[in-house]
């Protein structure tokens, strides 16, 4: 019998003439790993919460949803709790009190659990998530990727058959995502919960599920294993191909005839097979970029000299002697673990952080010369990391009106611009917090690009982000660097710093590590590097986007 | 209840032994508090007679003739002591007390209050994070307000402010859907806790309620009467409920100082074994 079986489900949000879920039909059985993905703002959240009773939205429904063969509306508050899990996006909001151990017991306690069965049963998912090491801290004290797991295990701990999660790796590093996914499919194997999960990235979780639903403009548009996947999305040509794994790209990119590779570890044996009884004549791409140095030759705009800092006195050191001299128009990517001081480092070149040692130079200007918000007026802006903490007013347009009263007429980017460039027409008279993740992060940037900056600086732009829109953003970008601007970008995002950036460097333990042009900088990693490079570093040199691979084979066919 | 008896001698034993305790718990930092104190108590002291006249024994007048009593000193000496016994009983209570202690003796009587509590104590630090985060990316697009008009300048703080509020809201949101779908409100709710009460703390307990019944029973026969004003009177301890009562009380009081000092002798020993 089929787990949840949504029934020609339509949804209108209250006030909206499109419907939000269109017609959809959907069963998943018992035990399945099902993954459901499309562009943001499709509908994916909104199917999800239909799933659970207690968060459907309000709006207008027709069609139904069965849980176990019975209607979903007709379980209790009681039942549902404990039968299906949800695990929302946001790591900080969705924990409820001050402290790890009683977030873990909250539901339980909600339950009435009696207090024998409660520390047994805390005690039980603290072990199998590893949390007794912080089982007394305070929630505070974790970290990102912390968080969402506690989210998680406090959701385990009710012992649900159904696991429902809502991109919740968005807000993480990688690192921390992956383990977080892997948690999940530990779950899903070892326990046979049925996971239906929301991603934009799908490097993780494409090989591990049983199915791939795709969303789009509320429909479903395709519904199929991974491997059939992609033959699927490319005969249509779905924008959302583009969010596929490395290696479907490239299998599908090369028309072979062979099986659909998922991971890494079968795409490297593809290629073997795909090349195999070929000779490799081209190994890499002569890439026509000379010298480093002679690239760069352009004006420089920003220069960090030995800068040294420490959030309170007595802390450790964060920058530790940081240099970085950057050019004018160019995208300089700054990639790099957690906590190394990545985001610091961009804190000091907009004035927020003060370094104790060593100078910062805006346009060969001390930064300390700049007054009264010269600093920031048509020249340096940054997009901080959480876009809501840019929203003020009641709509977007009101967002983006709100920048342009202050300045002067003459500017060099008009609101019309910029809603075009951001692709937020449609989301105009939305208030801020009704848009999905990315939509926000579009909104965001609009907004920023607003004051018509010469640098720009981003703190992970590419979080939450889908890959259809990763590419509009790369346009996007780039016309920005035409125009003469300088662009510093802070991202975990390797795969987008490989196909865009004109410089990635590396940042580690407070400096930085290396600093080359992304072919250069990926092709010589061996394990911080790129699917693709990965993937074909056997056969080719210096392939390093899923594009090199593709092109590569063509040519030695 | 130290804070109620004034008796000079029962004055006495609880500054001496809270000041210990809190020596225990807090180590040096007691030593600043206690210096901090001696002020407090010389104010409260020489104060008490500009506002209490009465009183026998007149030390001098002024203001024409309104006088200055040592009775009226020593009433202020007995406060002074007992607002000192307060701090320093509170400098234990904070550092001991900590967040979970207090859920867990709490939470069985009033449930919804201290979840209240616990998800306050879990708010604030994320506003203040928040309200930084708001004003940083206001700096960073250049609307900071910086050299601009005062009026400017509080309207932005005002932007801030409600920016700040959505945000919270919309937190909230996400939290109350987050407590829902975990059961919230489906029913009687338990609680958790990771402190059990063992065999120990039921001695204690009962050991505690002796003493404190003692200590009760003697005030009621009049071991700890004292008044003074107008005139001083302090009973004397040397009838036995009075010297029951004196005693109880010490004991009292330094149980948590003795509870301590045990557990470094037990250490101590343990360490030596080995």
């Amino acid at each position: 019998m089929a787990h949840f079986e949504i029934k020609d489900l339509t949804f209108y949000y209250p006030g909206r003439e499109n419907p939000a879920l269109e017609h959809v039909n959907l069963s998943v059985a018992k035990g399945e790993y099902i993954t459901i993905c499309g562009k943001s703002g499709c509908g994916k959240t909104t199917l999800l919460r239909h799933l659970k009773g207690v968060l459907s939205p309000h709006g207008r429904k027709t069609g139904e949803i069965f849980f176990d063969g019975k209607p979903l509306e007709d379980m209790n508050l009681k039942e549902q709790a404990v039968k299906i899990g949800y695990v929302m996006q946001d790591p900080d909001d969705q924990i409820v009190t001050d402290k790890v151990w009683h977030e873990l017991a909250f539901g339980l306690e909600n339950l009435g659990t009696h207090q024998r069965t409660m520390r047994l049963r805390v005690a039980e998912m603290a072990s199998y998530f590893g949390i007794q090491g912080w089982f007394h801290k305070d929630v505070k004290e974790l970290s990102g990727g912390q968080k969402q797991l506690l989210s998680l295990a406090s959701i385990m701990v009710m012992q649900p058959e159904v696991l429902i999660l809502d991109e919740p790796t968005s807000q993480l590093d990688p690192i921390a995502a992956a383990d977080f996914l892997g948690t999940v499919r530990k779950i899903n194997l070892e326990l046979g919960t049925t996971v239906i999960i929301t991603e934009h990235r799908l490097e993780d979780i494409f090989p591990v599920s049983d199915r791939v639903i795709v969303l789009d403009k509320g429909r479903i548009a395709a519904d199929e294993r991974p491997e059939k996947i992609g033959e699927l999305l490319r005969g249509e040509h779905n924008d959302m191909f583009a969010a596929m794994p490395s290696p479907v790209q490239i299998y599908y990119g090369t028309k072979s005839q062979l099986k659909c590779p998922l991971t890494v570890r079968d795409g490297r044996k593809w290629l073997s097979e795909e090349l195999g009884n070929r000779k490799i004549s081209v190994k890499s791409l002569e890439k026509k970029d000379g010298p480093y140095e002679e690239k760069n030759a352009g004006n420089t705009v920003v220069q960090l000299k030995e800068v040294w800092f420490r959030y309170e006195k007595n802390s450790p050191d964060i920058l530790k002697g940081l240099s970085i001299e950057i050019t004018e128009n160019q995208l300089f990517a700054i990639v790099g673990g957690n906590g190394t001081g990545k985001s610091t480092a961009l804190k000091t070149i907009c004035n927020i952080c003060r370094p104790y040692r060593g100078k910062v130079l805006i346009r060969g200007r001390r930064i300390e010369k700049y007054k009264n918000g010269e600093l920031f007026k048509n020249n340096i802006v940054m997009l901080p990391q959480d876009p809501k903490s840019l929203f003020v007013k009641k709509t977007v347009k009101e967002e983006l009106e709100e920048m342009e009263t202050d300045s002067d007429e003459n500017r060099g980017i008009s609101i019309e611009r910029v809603i075009s460039l951001c692709g937020i027409k449609d989301l105009l008279n939305h208030h801020p917090y009704d848009l999905s993740g990315g939509e926000q992060q579009r909104t965001a940037l609009a907004k920023v690009l607003l004051t018509d900056p010469k640098i720009l600086l981003l703190d992970e732009p590419t979080k939450g982000m889908d890959n259809f829109f990763k590419i509009k953003f790369a346009e996007l970008l780039n016309e920005l660097k035409e125009e003469g601007v300088t662009i510093i970008m802070v991202s975990h995002d390797i795969e987008f710093c490989a196909k865009y950036a004109d410089n990635v460097s590396l940042f580690f333990d407070g400096s930085i590590i290396t600093s080359d042009t992304p072919d250069r900088f990926f092709s010589h990693n061996s394990f911080y590097t790129t699917a693709a490079n990965r993937m074909s570093r056997h056969i080719f040199s210096d392939a390093v986007t899923n594009e090199d691979v593709i092109r590569l084979c063509q040519m030695n066919r | 209840m130290g804070m109620f008896l004034i008796h000079p001698l029962f004055l006495v034993c609880s500054v001496i032994l809270s000041l210990s305790y809190c020596f225990i718990v807090n180590g040096k930092k007691t030593i600043k508090l206690a210096i901090g104190l001696i002020p407090v108590f010389f104010a409260v002291s020489l104060l008490n007679p500009v506002f209490n006249t009465d009183g026998v024994k007149i030390l001098f007048t002024y203001f024409a003739g309104r006088p200055y009593t040592w009775e009226a000193l020593c009433y202020g000496m007995a406060i002074g002591a007992m607002f000192i016994t307060i701090m320093l009983w509170f400098a234990c209570y904070n550092k001991v007390m900590t967040s979970d202690k207090f859920m867990y003796i709490f939470s069985h009587m009033i449930p919804s209050v201290s979840l209240v509590l616990t998800m306050v104590l879990r708010l604030i630090p994320g506003y203040s994070r928040r309200l930084m985060q708001i004003y940083w990316a206001r700096r960073c697009t250049g609307k900071s307000g910086e050299g601009m008009y005062m009026s400017k300048r509080l309207r932005e703080g005002m932007t801030i402010v409600s920016a700040l509020a959505t945000w919270s809201l919309e937190g909230g949101v996400i939290t109350a859907d987050s407590m829902k779908s975990r059961g919230y409100g489906c029913g009687r709710r338990s609680s958790f806790s990771n402190y059990s009460f063992e065999v120990r703390d039921k001695i204690m307990v009962i050991f505690m309620a002796v003493l404190m019944s003692a200590v009760a029973v003697s005030c009621w026969l009049g071991a700890a009467d004292v008044v003074y004003t107008p005139d001083i009177f302090i009973s004397s301890l040397s009838s036995f409920e009075s010297a029951v009562g004196m005693g109880s009380y010490c004991i009292f009081l330094f149980i948590p100082t003795g509870v301590n000092i045990m557990e470094a002798v037990k250490w101590r020993i343990l360490k030596s074994k080995i």
